[in-house]
């Protein structure tokens, strides 16, 4: 099963250029972690309340990415706050999303391809194989968009992530989103990490605005 | 936490006590799942549960989801003011169908 940090990168790769979507890195580095943070939450490695997140267990999950993930957060207490694990996860963002891009080459769904930019920087593709596993992530998210069904944990995850980096245009037109609207928001607010990464979100675009001439 | 079962006006009723977290998600995920699949009307008895982490909500959506599934009834009685608070953030006052106490819950399916 690929990890919510997987399923995020295929929503947001771009299959004509081999690329993922023109993210702002910030914003990218902040869903990455959210992604990271509620699939360690799914395998109780970590788990979370309104206010705090606690670790649990810090044996080893058996994905690269994800013991990464955990320990990167081990520096901080047992019992800290959602918000504190997601910033020291967001600074690794990079390497998470390394990490999650290997894992996807890995497993067959993306290959890697190297080439020049302007014939003289050095740059990298990513075309899908056969782009079966992000039909599916997008069959399973329009599936509950479209039903009265209540949600797995997992689709939570992934629509709260998509809904939260604007990556859910990517899989509805602008007029199907507005008729979803209150059930994507109805879903997305069910995971707890996924609200204070999207709060996290909130103040770090009201910063990036505040940063921008005339912004 | 404890998870103690009795039968009432021909529902099941689980009544859950303590606190609901990621350090016992995994037993009441199969105490629940098993109720869940013999008893077509279920209560959860929340009255004396004083914590739900994210953990615990997990296995109530897996309860729901399951119950719906098998067109099956999964109500809620007792929540506590914190549990209720999680409920209200998280949503999940839209999903079940809750009352104020059992008796109200057993009383719903007359």
């Amino acid at each position: 099963m690929l990890t919510c940090a997987e399923e995020l990168l295929l929503l947001a790769h771009d299959e004509k250029s081999g690329q993922f979507a023109n993210l702002q890195d910030l914003l990218m580095n902040t869903a990455l972690a959210g992604a990271v943070l509620m699939d360690l939450a799914l395998l109780d490695r970590v788990d979370t309340d309104v206010s705090s997140l606690v670790v649990l267990d810090r044996k080893p999950t058996g994905e690269k990415l994800l013991d990464f993930a955990l320990n990167s957060i081990a520096t901080l207490p047992a019992k800290t706050t959602t918000i504190d694990a997601l910033d020291v996860l967001r600074k690794q963002g990079n390497e998470i999303e390394r990490l999650a891009i290997a894992q996807l080459i890995g497993r067959g769904i993306l290959k890697e391809e190297e080439g020049r930019f302007l014939w003289v920087f050095e740059s990298h593709r990513y075309p899908l194989i056969d782009g079966k596993e992000l039909q599916e992530v997008k069959r399973r998210i329009a599936s509950l968009l479209l039903s009265d069904e209540i949600p797995d944990p997992r689709d939570i995850v992934i629509i709260a992530l998509a809904q939260s980096c604007g990556l859910l245009r990517r899989v509805f037109s602008d007029s199907e989103l507005r008729s979803m609207q209150k059930r994507i928001d109805q879903i997305a607010k069910m995971d707890l990490i996924g609200q204070a990464m999207t709060d996290m979100m909130i103040e770090l675009n009201a910063a990036l605005t505040k940063l921008l001439p005339y912004g | 936490m404890d998870i103690t079962e009795q039968k009432a006006e021909g529902a099941t009723v689980l009544q859950f006590s303590g606190r609901l977290d990621g350090t016992n998600s995994a037993a009441a995920d199969t105490k629940l799942a098993d109720a869940v699949s013999r008893s077509p009307t279920l209560v959860l008895d929340l009255t004396a549960l004083d914590y739900i982490s994210s953990a615990g909500l997990r296995v109530l959506l897996k309860a729901a989801k399951q119950a719906q599934t098998a067109k099956q009834k999964l109500l809620l009685a007792g929540l506590q003011p914190s549990v209720k608070q999680v409920f209200e953030i998280s949503g999940f006052s839209t999903l079940f169908a809750t009352f104020p106490n059992r008796d109200a819950a057993l009383a719903s399916l007359k």
